[in-house]
């Protein structure tokens, strides 16, 4: 803010805002005296709203701003003098400032230069329209998500093929830094997971099938389930959670910085370094990881058969031995490698969708993880269809 | 209220130390900043150009040394007090920092928004009033930042810096990244608006044409500490430092230092 005459007042001594309007020959003079400040404008705007231009009874009446009593003024002043000033322009009256200082001149020439600008509105969208819009690009986006995604596995399937020709295109450490983070990092968390749920589904179990006197059949039930659809689904939507994420960020932000066009030109391809080694881990590290979850959770129902059904461990081992059959198990891995690729074809094709800004990124980690988790429910429907279907 | 040589200081920096682990940046830093000028902080990377700013504006804490903002000790500011300060400066960020989800007029708005209670239809004069006296064009209202180019992102943080009126404004880089007409126009801006608001700028910067065309005074950062302030052309002719001798009498410098007198900006 300017203070008249560059004299330092103290906040205190500043008078409130306030103005008058009077006659004085031919001319009307609007006294300002006082801060116009910002902090004040709310005040000084009601006021001057409710003034009314004056109507010169002649053409030779003049206005003027007297603003000699203003202590101190800054843009919002100046643009409430300005307002005041051109609407009285307007009304007939040639008007012009008296008691400026060489600072406040500055200010008020340069608020009426750039005061006259229009504000353009805002562009009114007809809510109808923008429903129509916005269903219509959901539905084109998952028609285009199904293509992209088609087309990048094409692509992968390609590049596996020339990378079995020649074999010294695989990145061997980054395989192994993806297998140690999406794999080995990834299992005590998913073994916590699959263990609790294995003990909360006996437990549950056991209450219901009491009411029937079967509380013994809760040991097959969580043994088949945990087998055939826990131990592998569980798992498969922490890894996607996990390590989908992590490829999406990691390769999203890489395409941020532009670290993926400095690839291409340097004659590397991303398809090589980028994605193989992490489809290749994850198709490695999910098997692994879900045998572990399988055993977890049945080990959690062993817990859970002792403490309610007093079943003791070795009793549990043998049970499991006449309820599993070798079927039951690989009907629950042989869907693990599709989950492996679906994710990671998932995430790495969202982080190299990602464009400029740190929004874009936050928006494709999220539909990565949706979409990972949604496909690897709907290739497990799948294969319990087709499963059924040959009598597994 | 401090005051040195009939000039009013507005911020005084004394014996400031900072560390971050074992990398020492400042050992005893002192610097004034006086009212209404423009001053440009210069100094090598890694000096702790953007450090010393951010500590000026409380964004960082310093391990010792007194900072004073208009004669009050900042370490000894209740957060109220902090808040009328705060409310005193404005800061230009060196990419514009604009909150991404909000329109640009919405940005300017901000600020007011937050500290004051004005109507809406005043809100939206005065932002649209900053926006045209930054020097952006009137459709560029209600665009959001990403469909702004870096220059309008500058100038559109500067047009929020000034939403509440500010007395000091504190640019970080301001012409970093611009083409050399986008920055020349800048410190154009810069001198015009200190001209018309009676700002006092504290600028960090490189640009050695910004330094000769709008700065009042230098300040020199090196050794960990400021080693010298002064005018453009006093640092010029009596260097006295190996770095302001390379900096200033270097190529670059000759090119850029003014052949007649200061720019003078109608």
């Amino acid at each position: 803010m300017l203070k008249r005459d560059n004299q330092f007042v103290l906040q205190t001594e500043t008078k409130a805002p306030g103005f008058r309007v009077e006659l004085r020959g031919t001319t009307f003079r609007l006294v300002a005296t006082g801060a116009w400040t910002v902090a004040e404008a709310t005040v000084l705007d009601e006021e001057l709203s409710r003034l009314k231009v004056p109507i010169p009874p002649t053409p030779d009446f003049t206005g003027e701003m007297d603003i000699s009593g203003i202590a101190e003024i800054d843009t919002a002043g100046a643009w409430l003098l300005q307002r005041t000033a051109s609407a009285w322009q307007r009304g007939g009256l040639r008007t012009r400032y008296a008691g400026a200082t060489e600072s406040f001149r500055i200010l008020i020439e340069e608020v009426h230069r750039k005061g006259q600008a229009k504000r353009p509105e805002v562009e009114k969208v007809d809510p109808i329209q923008q429903l129509v819009d916005s269903t219509k690009n959901a539905v084109s986006s998952v028609w285009r998500d199904a293509v992209e995604l088609t087309s990048f596995l094409g692509e992968v399937a390609a590049a596996t093929v020339r990378q079995i020709r020649e074999p010294w295109r695989f990145r061997t450490i980054s395989f192994f830094h993806h297998l140690d983070h999406a794999g080995l990092r990834a299992l005590p968390i998913i073994a916590l997971i699959c263990f609790l749920i294995g003990a909360v589904v006996m437990q549950q179990g056991v209450v219901q099938l009491t009411y029937f006197g079967a509380e013994p059949f809760a040991v097959n039930m969580v043994a088949i389930l945990a087998l055939r659809e826990v131990g592998v689904l569980l798992t498969a939507i922490m890894v996607a959670g996990r390590s989908g994420s992590a490829f999406t960020a990691e390769i999203g932000s890489m395409k941020m910085r532009e670290e993926i066009d400095a690839m291409r030109t340097l004659g590397i391809d991303p398809m090589d370094t980028l994605v193989m080694p992490r489809v290749a881990a994850l198709v490695v590290a999910l098997p692994l990881l879900t045998f572990m979850g399988d055993i977890a959770a049945l080990a959690g129902g062993g817990l859970m058969a002792y403490l309610m059904l007093g079943i003791d461990p070795l009793n549990y081992v043998d049970k499991l031995h006449e309820i599993i059959s070798l079927n039951h198990f690989m009907a629950g891995m042989v869907k693990t490698p599709f989950a492996a690729i679906i994710i990671a074809l998932v995430g790495c094709l969202e982080g190299l969708r990602v464009e400029g800004s740190a929004e874009s990124l936050g928006t494709h980690v999220t539909s990565a993880v949706v979409k990972a988790i949604f496909l690897v429910i709907c290739i497990d429907g799948i294969f319990a269809m087709f499963l059924a279907g040959v009598g597994v | 209220m401090i005051f040195e040589n009939e000039r009013e200081v507005v911020i005084r920096v004394r014996e400031l130390a900072k560390s971050f682990g074992s990398h020492q940046i400042w050992e005893s830093l002192s610097l004034d900043v006086h009212r209404g000028e423009i001053l440009a902080i210069v100094g090598g990377s890694g000096q702790g150009k953007s450090v010393l700013m951010r500590v000026i504006t409380g964004l960082v804490t310093p391990d010792s040394g007194v900072v004073t903002l208009f004669g009050q000790d900042a370490a000894a500011l209740t957060p109220a007090a902090r808040l009328e300060i705060e409310k005193r400066w404005g800061i230009l960020f060196q990419d514009g920092a604009l909150f991404s989800s909000l329109t640009v007029l919405q940005n300017i708005q901000v600020p007011m928004r937050e500290h004051l209670e004005l109507p809406q239809s005043m809100m939206d004069d005065l932002a649209f009033l900053k926006l045209t006296m930054v020097g952006l064009p009137p459709n560029a209202a209600h665009k959001h930042p990403s469909e702004l180019s870096g220059g309008m992102r500058k100038r559109a943080g500067l047009a929020r810096a000034l939403a509440l009126d500010p007395e000091i404004v504190f640019l970080d880089e301001p012409t970093a990244g611009l083409d050399p007409i986008g920055a020349t126009e800048f410190d154009h801006l810069i001198h015009k608006l200190q001209q018309t608001l009676g700002l006092t700028v504290y600028m960090v910067t490189h640009d050695l044409d910004t330094i000769f065309t709008v700065c009042d005074r230098v300040a020199v950062l090196a050794d960990k500490k400021i080693v010298r302030t002064g005018s453009p052309a006093e640092l010029q002719n009596k260097p006295d430092h190996p770095w302001i001798e390379e900096y200033f009498c270097g190529e670059r410098a000759r090119a850029a230092s003014p052949s007649e007198e200061r720019l003078v900006i109608g």
